[in-house]
């Protein structure tokens, strides 16, 4: 296992060093990413340009600026400097991580749970209309645009612009201190973050757990007198939950820096939404930053995940 | 005579599908003594599993409809509630199934599953249970039983699987032990011990036992009674001698043709039941097996036949065709002598309309008891 | 216009003119729109929308304003920043020499200047006297002179600073052709004394030299001070900015603004050491704090409408423009943003080389189609002829009724197949349709709504019977792969837009239509590649002239080229500026964007 682990943080290295490369390509590749144009202002001539690449070094080979690059990564954690504002990439990435972190974390909570228990209510009650109400609701969450459940969750609930002051609303996180006041601003952008990946883990239990139940040791158990409840929770839910647990990994990696929608709408300070703001200014040096955390983040969830897995399910053996 | 453990009567497990209603178990009655062995033998689909699922309480869904009677040690299984029911699983009747790694938890280790089960029905402490649970293992021979308790399923052999599927069958010192083809998906020599050991443990514990298969050689070796279903009836019940030595009905003629054995002379050909079991949704009228008989008269596929005792040896002997004593035993002497049907028939008249007792007073709606 | 100019430089669509101003086709969100400052424009007297008199209001002193910006500032620095965002944080922080009062987005007016600039006979000296009593905000407490001005545009032409539109001033003697590593000095700005300061200039270039004394580079920089920070490359003075405006960036005792937190918020704070007697600006406000990730246009427009001492800076959703046009009637604010979007025809390629062939096209287009592809009627006007609204020659080449061409009337807002057809019949088309065979190529961006308004045109283009394939290519290369190079023979652009940069005439005529401009090689920003002799000639005569007589030149220039018709001008943008109700909101129309030195609490 400790060797499986090992191996396994090695290959991840890799992969970064992989990505880290291939973004650096991009970096250059692309025509309008050119950092000494960025930093020419509007009507720059030739010469100009050139002598901005000299003095920022961009005139030397692609090894040496990514040897560079890597160096300054490796030993300082420096992702660079955004040519847009002028500030420390990771400054700006490592001020917002918290906050996505917070985001998905919460919601993720909130999605497994109420989807793993709304999966079991539909499995067990199946075909009856708790399962057709559910379901359908689960369908509804599912093809909800996040971005018009966000509006219209802060249009009924928020305490600003909402039907029903119920619930902090869009911008409150940065202005709220301490765990438990962030945690209030967060109900909503949880809940809109959550719901459709609940309605989709529901569904997604509820179509596992049926497979399973109607596996023999399923039948096995029942023969040995268990009670319903025991069979379904402790031996159904085992089994059926186990890939479900590998996708809610892999969700909150990618959600360290694909929450764009919910942080946008809820005007939350994460990542999604400085690459996205990073993409539209065609901030490359940002765009790099967040690109670099989220496949990190992408990376050790996976890690994670197939840990995890080996204690889930016995038969998996690195 | 004394109460029997399990007294099956009549009993009727039909499905209601969106394609039309299954007739899984139409009409059956058995009975099993404490201590004794039953065999109930048919190909897939003839009701034998469902059936006794049923008498665990198991088929009880939504779309089952299920009548008859179900009486075990003297409890009215059928209409027992569902804890009740719990309490009877596991406890008083135990089941093992056919894939025994199918039907092991795969995430647990066979010790916790050992445990639960015995502690399902007994308040005792984790440590008793376990130390039960060695035990059985012991007992059903999985060796250095303390060290393998923490093994999970995948770590053991099929016939080692099904020795603890067994161990946890017994755990709780069960009356009456079903085994639903529990030799099936074991290599021969396997079946061999799971067989013995089985017979074995019925004899030192005094546990009756249920032996589901579709294989008469196993039945052979562990039962007393064996009970032939086919589309969801018995067809023929008796003795396992009389079932070996005089069977009577074409469909159990097919099943000891098609197995090899040892008594049968080397050049005589196995003989195959031609065809396919019935659809359980449309059966077909008449005596339901006459599709597939070889024996087949036009009046036979009119009359639905019962279940009528043979008048042999065996009192208990009863069979559900409508062809008369005497020609049923005529033919199987001619097959007994390594004829095949074709030739038993040039050589036993079969007659056109005269018909067995198994015709008369049964409407195909009852059927008399053993 | 600045805001489209970021996204612009990114696209690399750069070319070198004197007066550069920007070929903004692009997708910003940016529109503008028309009641205003110098111009009664649409509807005018509702106190709720007419910025003028929200503008002449005494308002209440003290207060504090939450601004929720769609997006952040650029830079802080005047030396760099270059974006609507960054200048509204510029301009109520720095004193520039000359700015622009709300109430008049055409003529400047003197502010850290004492007085109009004094360009010599030959217009190769501007000298500029500076008011006494202007001080530096801390840390650095001193007064201002006519050397940190000049240390301001040496620190501009570096690497270390990288202003952005060094070509305004590229005719100051001494002024580096390309960017200094380090600060260096120029020969050509001189300090004879502590309030004078002289920019001799290597042609007559006096006026536009003069008239971009208003961009944010000539607010004066403490060399004694920023120097450490210069000499960083990229330069820290961004993030170390001091202020001589009624405002400042709330700062520590070193200088650093702690109020700046890039990509969340920016905290204004009165600026200690401005004196209100040097300046004309009322500065009611104690504190205004900018929010400057409200990227929910949506969400921010409701939370600004229903809210208390909020504004919001973005344009907000067609849906809410509507609403508060058409039922609020009131909190808003609607700015021009300075310039026009228009469809180039080339006038190279037959038959767009038939003046009356163009004038067709513009008779029988469905302009309003065009503008509903960019948000309808509440986020544009209709243009009769280039020089858009408040903008200086606006008036003379005729307002907003145009110069009176039958094709290009303000009427004709959906098109005139008549009308059309008459002019290609002139054209020499007697069926009143084109009968050419041949495919024309359109090139738009691939993304809406420059593709929504790009398929209006083929439709119109269509109408006339001439047969277009419309290609659609990532924003950047319509420009600089396709439109702007000649030899890809583009025969109409999907859409161009070109904006102000600082409110003079010819940076938005010349670059765009004057022949002389089109370059052997290399991007060529007269997409119509229009060669009118008399064009070219007036334009040449015009860029001498000063005062009224220039603006009544250009303004003529205007009329000429509307009378070319080597474009169909689509529409002259707004800005909608959203307001609380108890917030006497005022923008500004040069930077097309709130004026927090004039804003105050109701």
């Amino acid at each position: 296992m400790a060797a499986y682990i090992f191996r396994r943080l090695l290959w991840t290295v890799v992969l970064l060093l992989v990505i880290t490369a291939v973004i650096f390509l991009i970096f250059y590749v692309l025509p309008s990413g050119d950092p000494a144009k960025l930093r020419a202002g509007r009507t720059p001539s030739p010469e100009t340009i050139a002598a901005i690449r000299e003095q920022l070094g961009l005139d030397r080979s692609l090894p040496a600026q990514y040897w560079d690059y890597i160096k300054n990564l490796v030993w300082h954690f420096d992702f660079g400097t955004s040519y847009t504002n002028n500030q420390s990439v990771k400054s700006l990435v490592f001020d917002r991580l918290p906050n996505t972190i917070f985001l998905v974390l919460g919601a993720a909570v909130i999605w497994f749970v109420s989807g793993v228990v709304i999966g079991i209510v539909s499995a067990t009650r199946r075909g009856t209309l708790w399962d057709r109400v559910l379901m359908g609701g689960a369908l509804i969450a599912i093809s909800a645009p996040v971005y018009w459940l966000g509006l219209v969750s802060l249009y009924l609930f928020s305490d600003d612009i909402g039907v029903w002051h119920v619930f902090p609303g869009a911008g409150s996180y940065q202005d709220a201190h301490g765990f438990l006041a962030k945690a209030h601003t967060l109900i909503l952008p949880w809940l809109v973050l959550a719901a459709a990946f609940a309605a989709i883990y529901a569904r997604l239990l509820r179509s596992n757990l049926l497979e399973t139940m109607s596996e023999d040791y399923i039948r096995t158990a029942r023969s040995k007198g268990l009670s319903e409840r025991r069979v379904v929770l402790r031996l159904g839910v085992r089994s059926a939950i186990t890939p479900v647990v590998t996708v809610l990994g892999l969700d909150i990696g990618i959600l360290m820096g694909g929450a764009i929608l919910t942080e946008t709408v809820f005007n939350i300070d994460g990542v999604g939404r400085l690459a996205f703001d990073a993409i539209q200014r065609g901030d490359l040096s940002t765009i790099q930053g967040t690109t670099l955390v989220l496949a990190f983040a992408v990376a050790m969830m996976s890690l994670l995940v197939d840990i995890l897995y080996a204690f889930l399910d016995p038969r998996v053996r690195y | 005579m004394a109460q029997p453990l399990l007294e099956v009567k009549d009993l009727k497990v039909h499905f209601e599908t969106e394609d039309g209603l299954v007739q899984a178990v139409d009409g059956i009655s058995y009975s099993v003594d404490r201590g004794q062995a039953l065999g109930i033998v048919g190909e897939s689909g003839s009701g034998k599993s469902v059936s006794s699922m049923t008498v665990m309480g198991l088929t009880r869904a939504g779309n089952a409809k299920i009548s008859g009677s179900i009486t075990f040690d003297g409890k009215d299984l059928l209409n027992a509630n569902a804890s009740e029911m719990r309490n009877v699983r596991g406890s008083e009747i135990a089941m093992i199934f056919q894939d025994p790694l199918s039907s092991l938890h795969p995430f647990y280790k066979i010790g916790d599953q050992l445990i639960e089960a015995h502690r399902s029905h007994n308040d005792v402490s984790k440590a008793k249970a376990r130390d039960r649970a060695v035990e059985m293992l012991g007992l059903v021979g999985i060796p250095d039983p303390r060290r393998r308790i923490d093994g999970y399923p995948h770590e053991f052999s099929g016939g080692m699987r099904q020795r603890v599927m067994i161990a946890m069958a017994l755990i709780n010192d069960p009356k009456l032990l079903i085994a639903d083809e529990p030799t099936t998906a074991l290599d021969v020599t396997v079946q061999a011990q799971i067989l013995t050991l089985i017979q074995k443990l019925q004899s030192e514990l005094d546990t009756a036992v249920v032996m589901i298969t579709h294989d008469l050689g196993v039945v052979a070796e562990v039962t007393e009674e064996i009970a032939v279903m086919y589309a969801g009836r018995i067809v023929e019940y008796g003795k396992v001698d009389t079932i070996f030595s005089a069977p009577e009905h074409p469909y159990t003629w097919g099943l000891l043709k098609s197995i090899p054995r040892l008594d049968t002379p080397r050049d005589q050909e196995l003989v195959p039941i031609y065809g396919r079991p019935p659809s359980l949704i449309n059966k077909p009228s008449g005596c339901s097996f006459h599709p597939r008989c070889p024996y087949v008269r036009e009046a036979h596929k009119k009359v639905d036949p019962g279940l009528e005792p043979t008048g042999s040896a065996d009192a208990g002997h009863k069979v559900a065709c409508l062809l008369p004593g005497e020609t049923r035993r005529s033919l199987w002497a001619a097959l007994r002598a390594g004829e095949t049907p074709d030739a038993a028939i040039e050589e036993v008249p079969i007659p056109e309309t005269t018909l067995s007792p198994s015709a008369e007073g049964h409407t195909g709606e009852e059927v008399t008891g053993p | 216009m600045p805001r489209s100019v970021l996204r612009f430089v990114l696209a690399g669509a750069l070319a070198v003119l004197a007066f550069a101003v920007v070929a903004c086709g692009g997708d910003d969100n940016n529109g503008s729109s028309s009641s205003s400052s110098t111009t009664k424009a649409t509807s005018s007297s509702d106190v709720g929308t007419d910025n003028t008199k929200a503008a002449n209001v005494e308002g209440k002193k003290g207060g504090k304003i939450t601004m929720l910006a769609g997006s952040d500032v650029d830079f802080l620095d005047p030396g760099h920043s270059y974006y609507t965002q960054g200048y509204m944080v510029v301009y109520p922080t720095q004193r520039t020499l000359y700015s622009f009062k709300p109430q008049d987005s055409v003529k400047p007016v003197p502010d850290l200047a004492a007085s109009d600039p004094e360009i010599s006979a030959d217009k190769k000296t501007v000298t500029v006297k500076i008011r006494p009593g202007v001080k530096f905000s801390p840390p650095v407490n001193r007064a201002v002179t006519s050397k940190d001005v000049k240390y301001a545009f040496e620190r501009f032409f570096s690497v270390n600073v990288g202003g952005q539109y060094p070509a305004f001033f590229s005719s100051i003697e001494g002024a580096p052709a390309e960017p200094t590593k380090g600060v260096k000095p120029i020969s050509g700005i001189e300090t004879p004394d502590d309030q004078t300061i002289v920019f001799h200039l290597k042609e007559a270039a006096g006026v536009p030299v003069a008239a971009a004394l208003v961009m944010p580079v000539s607010a004066p920089v403490p060399e004694d001070y920023a120097k450490k920070f210069d000499a960083k490359n990229p330069s820290t003075y961004n993030t170390h900015v001091v202020a001589t405006g009624p405002y400042m960036v709330k700062n520590d005792a070193d200088g650093n603004t702690v109020g700046y937190k890039a990509g969340k918020s920016i905290d204004l704070v009165r600026n200690p050491n401005w004196d209100a007697s040097t300046d004309y600006r009322p500065a009611y406000l104690d504190e205004v704090e900018m929010r400057t990730n409200a990227s929910d246009a949506n969400v921010a427009s409701e939370q600004v409408l229903s809210g208390t001492h909020m504004l919001f800076d973005a344009n907000p959703p067609a849906n809410i423009i509507k609403k508060v046009a058409t039922e609020i009637k009131d909190q808003y604010v609607q700015v021009p943003s300075g310039g026009y979007r228009y469809f180039p025809m080339t006038t190279t390629i037959k038959p767009f080389d038939n003046v009356n062939v163009r004038r067709a096209v513009l008779a029988g287009f469905d302009r309003n189609a065009a503008r509903l592809a960019r948000g309808g009627k509440f986020t544009a006007d209709l243009p009769t002829h280039f020089l858009p609204p408040d903008f200086p020659g606006f008036e003379e080449a005729g307002g907003y009724d145009g110069p009176g061409f039958d094709f290009l009337s303000k009427k004709n807002e959906q098109g005139d197949p008549a009308l059309a057809a008459e002019y290609m019949k002139k054209a020499g088309y007697p069926s009143g349709k084109y009968t050419g065979n041949e495919e024309f190529l359109m090139v738009s961006a691939n993304v809406d709504p420059n593709k929504a308004q790009a398929e209006v045109a083929k439709a119109q283009f269509e109408k006339l019977g001439f047969k277009f394939r419309l290609r659609l290519v990532p924003q950047d290369a319509v420009y600089n792969d396709w439109c702007q190079v000649p030899e890809k023979k583009v025969a109409v652009c999907g859409g161009a837009g070109w904006f102000k940069d600082f409110v003079d005439p010819q940076s938005m005529l010349e670059p765009v239509f004057a022949g002389y401009t089109i370059p052997k090689s290399g991007l060529n920003n007269n997409m119509a590649q229009l060669r009118d002799p008399k064009v070219d000639a007036a334009m040449k005569k015009a860029a001498l002239l000063d005062g009224p007589e220039r603006l009544k030149a250009w303004g003529e220039i205007d009329k000429m080229i509307t009378n070319d018709a080597p474009a169909v001008p689509f529409v002259w943008d707004k800005t909608t500026l959203l307001r609380s109700k108890d917030v006497n909101g005022v923008a500004n129309g040069y930077t097309t964007t709130w004026d927090f030195s004039f804003t105050s609490l109701k």
